[in-house]
């Protein structure tokens, strides 16, 4: 079963999206050929639920991060090689030297360009092959890291008897003759076995961009634990897009798997819970985190409701599409999975008394199910006093501190709950009464 | 002074409204002429803050009502008159001589399209002035009219006995003139007289835009509010609905110093911001003497209007949207600071933020509104627990509500304004009839099993 993360989630996280500002997936996107970002994409559509996969794929990660490489090679070369590999060859010599023949008559004929550009893309392919065989090279001489098989499969191929030749022909002009033999061997006989080559070389690509990602932001790997331990641990989790953002500990286990954050308006709660979301998701891919520390119980999914959209077209108000949401997410949490549940600020759109009372039961039903891991905001500082009593919740806080007339956050969660507002101030703070004051 | 509002109020009470869809100048903008058209949308831009005015204007136009007056020009002669007098160029000036033989040749094989232009123009403008004079004399200078007051319309009758006009009266459109005629015609119109005749046509265009309001108020069964001197801050509704649905229920609405501001509370569907919507635009209409969808209405007049109902939160992070309400009540705060009288709308105040800073803010502007008692002031909101504090603290508040009934579980809306404060709690309701905790308490006990 692969990991959950609805439309929504992944909308209130910045998950995905090449060409969106600030989202994850482009922090990430620093590879090199476009095979690569394919996978990059692939790997961030679909985390992973099995603890075993996750830090197989976090410890090839951190193997590589010990290494401090760099992808050699441009999109470019390996496009046009991919191209020319995945294209069709004759499937017999003949065929391929009739073709061929064809070709280059054309060429001295009618000044045809096929004829060059398939010497050209074959020259091209035997150069990178000889390229690709010298790069791996120096992933064994060591036979105990994660990527051994990989790149072992890698040397075999291109160790192949067959392929013998490349060496040889590294600078040299083609005969026709030659020139189809190859042809056939490459795009025919071998084709298989390069598609591997040149798919080795994307995941290449990919983990030494990532992993050197992970070195220059100081992002660390998170253990994955299988889902009975029920626990989640960082000693200092920050949100991963933001330059200097602050750290803070976080934990959470059987016994104690909800807090209830409470602070102003500015304090950094939805930053937090943001910071939270993203790490859990990251830590699901086997990706590096924005943490130290972070051990996780691998979870079956994820649901935030941080920005609901109210849908008006649909006659939705804010608050009943919030509702909606919850009722959403509490079909799932019932369900018996294990999930990780971030609410934001829950009813907005309607008055005190109801907003005191939906957020005291509902978080009170939710904070039953060991199983999930929530954070829940709120500025609702009644319903915490109810709540405190629960040995089960956590009650955390980001502080404000007043300096004259100015707020300062510190962004640092503190144990306790926080009756900070800040309404009133901005609007003091705009002059606003004054003005209405004046006559 | 000017009757100031912005683009924000113009859109949550769909003046202009988008492209393609009905809009508030959509139900009036049917004038027969082009140019009444665009007399009518610049009466949209400016409506009137002088309450003399804007009883002239909805006394013409309702007289115009009365006597069920039409049109009586054809729209086609403007089309002709129009691009006639727009031509100011000198070298197509018809001369009284004899074209040469060449020009006449020329003008066999090649019709010429100025020379058609300037004769078509010249008798549409004969055919105007005579019906002008028609309407003149038949209608609006008739006894009881208010035009016999109007100095523009005397004016006009003025001209009509002068030059050039007068000798247009005593020709007859559809007969031949000689060249020399046509040549000494386009020499007044199109340039000696033509600020005259662009007068005379402006006057038509605005007559056009009164009978086309009359005729719209006639169809719609629309009133024409009376404006009150500005001093009496007051205004009295009676019978107003949305002019854009059909079936709307009409509410009745009382504004005076002592109840100038009218706290609105009620559940989502109840109605609240079609009530606003409503009032808003009656206030809007009323302030160009145009009819109104209501019974009866009375109004002091504003020095502006101001609606916040759709703020638009295109910034996505919800302190925005609270500091994008918090700004536009800084604009409102300014105005009144400046001593203008205005009409405030306001719909959910403060929706977005939490509860408990919506509930102070609420109770903070609010009491800040109350002490302008000279502007008028509608406030809806969630939280109504902001209106018991406020029954306290202001006696100038009135406090209606928009009621749900509960049939069962289904809520029944009556859309029929009643005095208090709802105490109408359909969040947990909503939350129940959706069923969350059960499903939460019946996931539990499956798997404690």
């Amino acid at each position: 079963m692969s990991f959950i993360a609805d439309k929504q989630t992944l909308e209130d996280l910045n998950l995905l999206g090449k060409f969106k500002q600030h989202s994850i997936f482009s922090l990430f996107n620093k590879v090199n050929t476009s095979g690569a970002e394919k996978l990059l994409n692939e790997m961030f559509q679909n985390p992973l639920t099995e603890p075993g996969a996750i830090n197989k794929r976090s410890a090839i990660l951190k193997y590589f991060q010990s290494k401090q490489l760099s992808f050699p090679f441009a999109n470019e070369q390996f496009s046009m090689v991919d191209n020319y590999l995945s294209g069709s060859g004759g499937r017999h010599y003949l065929t391929a030297l009739i073709v061929l023949g064809k070709k280059k008559l054309l060429g001295t004929i009618v000044r045809d360009e096929e004829y060059k550009k398939t010497q050209s893309s074959l020259q091209q392919t035997i150069a990178l092959l000889n390229q690709c065989k010298t790069f791996i090279s120096q992933f064994l001489n060591d036979d105990d890291h994660p990527f051994y098989n990989e790149v072992l499969a890698v040397k075999n191929i291109l160790d192949d008897p067959k392929l013998e030749w490349l060496a040889i022909e590294q600078n040299n002009q083609l005969s026709l003759t030659k020139m189809a033999r190859y042809d056939n061997l490459l795009r025919h006989k071998m084709q298989a076995a390069l598609t591997i080559v040149i798919d080795t070389f994307y995941l290449l690509d990919l983990y030494i961009s990532v992993a050197n990602l992970a070195q220059a932001k100081d992002f660390n790997f998170a253990q994955a634990r299988p889902k009975e331990d029920n626990l989640f641990t960082a000693t200092a989790l920050r949100h991963p897009g933001i330059g200097k953002a602050v750290a803070n500990p976080v934990s959470f286990h059987q016994h104690s798997n909800m807090i209830f954050l409470t602070g102003a308006n500015m304090a950094g709660k939805s930053t937090f819970m943001k910071a939270f979301g993203i790490n859990v998701y990251l830590a699901h891919m086997g990706f590096p985190v924005a943490a130290k520390g972070m051990e996780f119980s691998v979870k079956d999914g994820i649901y935030t409701s941080i920005n609901v959209p109210d849908n008006l077209n649909m006659g939705y108000s804010h608050f009943y599409a919030e509702v909606l949401r919850v009722k959403n997410v509490a079909e799932e949490v019932s369900s018996g999975r294990s999930l990780v549940i971030i609410f934001d600020e829950l009813f907005k759109g309607t008055n005190v008394k109801d907003a005191y009372d939906a957020t005291l039961a509902v978080t009170a039903a939710f904070s039953e199910y060991a199983n999930c891991l929530f954070i829940i905001s709120t500025h609702i500082i009644e319903a915490g006093e109810v709540l405190k009593e629960r040995n089960n919740i956590q009650m955390l806080y980001l502080p404000t501190i007043m300096n004259g007339n100015i707020p300062q956050y510190t962004y640092k969660l503190q144990p306790g709950i926080s009756s900070d507002r800040h309404g009133m101030m901005i609007i003091e703070n705009e002059g606003i009464l004054e003005l209405l004051d004046t006559n | 002074m000017l009757f100031t509002t912005d683009k924000q109020t113009q859109e949550d009470l769909n003046i202009y409204g988008k492209q393609g869809t009905d809009s508030i100048l959509s139900l009036f903008n049917r004038t027969s002429t082009l140019n009444g058209a665009r007399i009518l949308e610049e009466m949209f831009n400016y409506p009137l803050s002088d309450a003399e005015a804007i009883n002239k204007r909805s006394g013409v136009i309702s007289y115009l009502k009365t006597i069920q007056a039409v049109f009586p020009f054809s729209s086609e002669l403007f089309d002709q008159a129009e691009p006639y007098l727009a031509n100011t160029d000198e070298r197509t000036k018809l001369s009284a001589e004899r074209p040469s033989l060449e020009k006449k040749i020329t003008s066999l094989v090649a019709n010429d399209a100025d020379y058609k232009l300037i004769v078509n123009g010249i008798s549409a403008l004969i055919e105007i002035a005579s019906v002008l004079k028609g309407l003149l004399n038949n209608t609006l200078l008739k006894e009881g009219s208010p035009f016999k007051n109007d100095p523009e319309t005397l004016n006009i009758s003025g001209l009509l006995k002068a030059e050039p006009i007068s000798l247009l009266l005593q020709e007859n459109s559809k007969s031949r003139f000689s060249r020399e005629k046509q040549a000494h015609f386009d020499m007044l119109l199109r340039f000696r007289h033509r600020e005259t005749i662009q007068r005379v046509l402006k006057y038509i265009y605005q007559f056009d835009v009164y009978i086309t309001v009359a005729k719209v108020a006639t169809e719609r069964n629309f009133i024409f509010p009376k404006a009150l001197p500005r001093e009496q801050h007051t205004i009295r509704v009676d019978s107003f609905y949305h002019p854009q649905l059909k079936n709307a229920v009409p509410n009745t609405l009382v504004i005076t110093p002592d109840s100038n501001v009218v706290f609105l509370t009620g559940a989502n569907m109840a109605g609240k911001s079609t009530f606003m919507k409503s009032l808003g635009i009656a206030m809007y209409l009323a302030h160009m003497g145009f009819p109104v969808a209501a019974k009866k209405m009375e109004f002091s007049v504003l020095d502006g209007i101001y609606t916040t109902i759709n703020l638009p939160d295109n910034l996505g992070i919800g302190a925005s949207h609270f500091y994008a309400e918090v700004l536009r009540i800084k604009k409102m705060a300014k105005e009144l600071s400046t001593g203008k009288n205005i009409f405030v709308i306001f719909d959910e105040l403060f929706r977005g933020t939490n509860v408990k800073d919506a509930y102070e803010a609420t109770i903070a502007v609010t009491t800040g509104f109350a002490k302008k008692r000279n502007s008028m002031f509608i406030i809806s909101t969630h939280i109504i627990e902001a209106g018991e504090v406020l029954k306290e603290r202001c006696a100038n508040i009135s406090f209606k509500y928009l009621p749900t009934r509960m049939n069962g579980t289904n809520p029944v809306y009556t859309y029929t304004l009643e005095t208090g404060i709802t105490d109408d709690r359909h969040g947990m309701i909503i939350i129940n009839n959706e069923g969350i905790l059960e499903l939460l308490k019946k996931g539990k006990e499956v798997s404690s099993i």
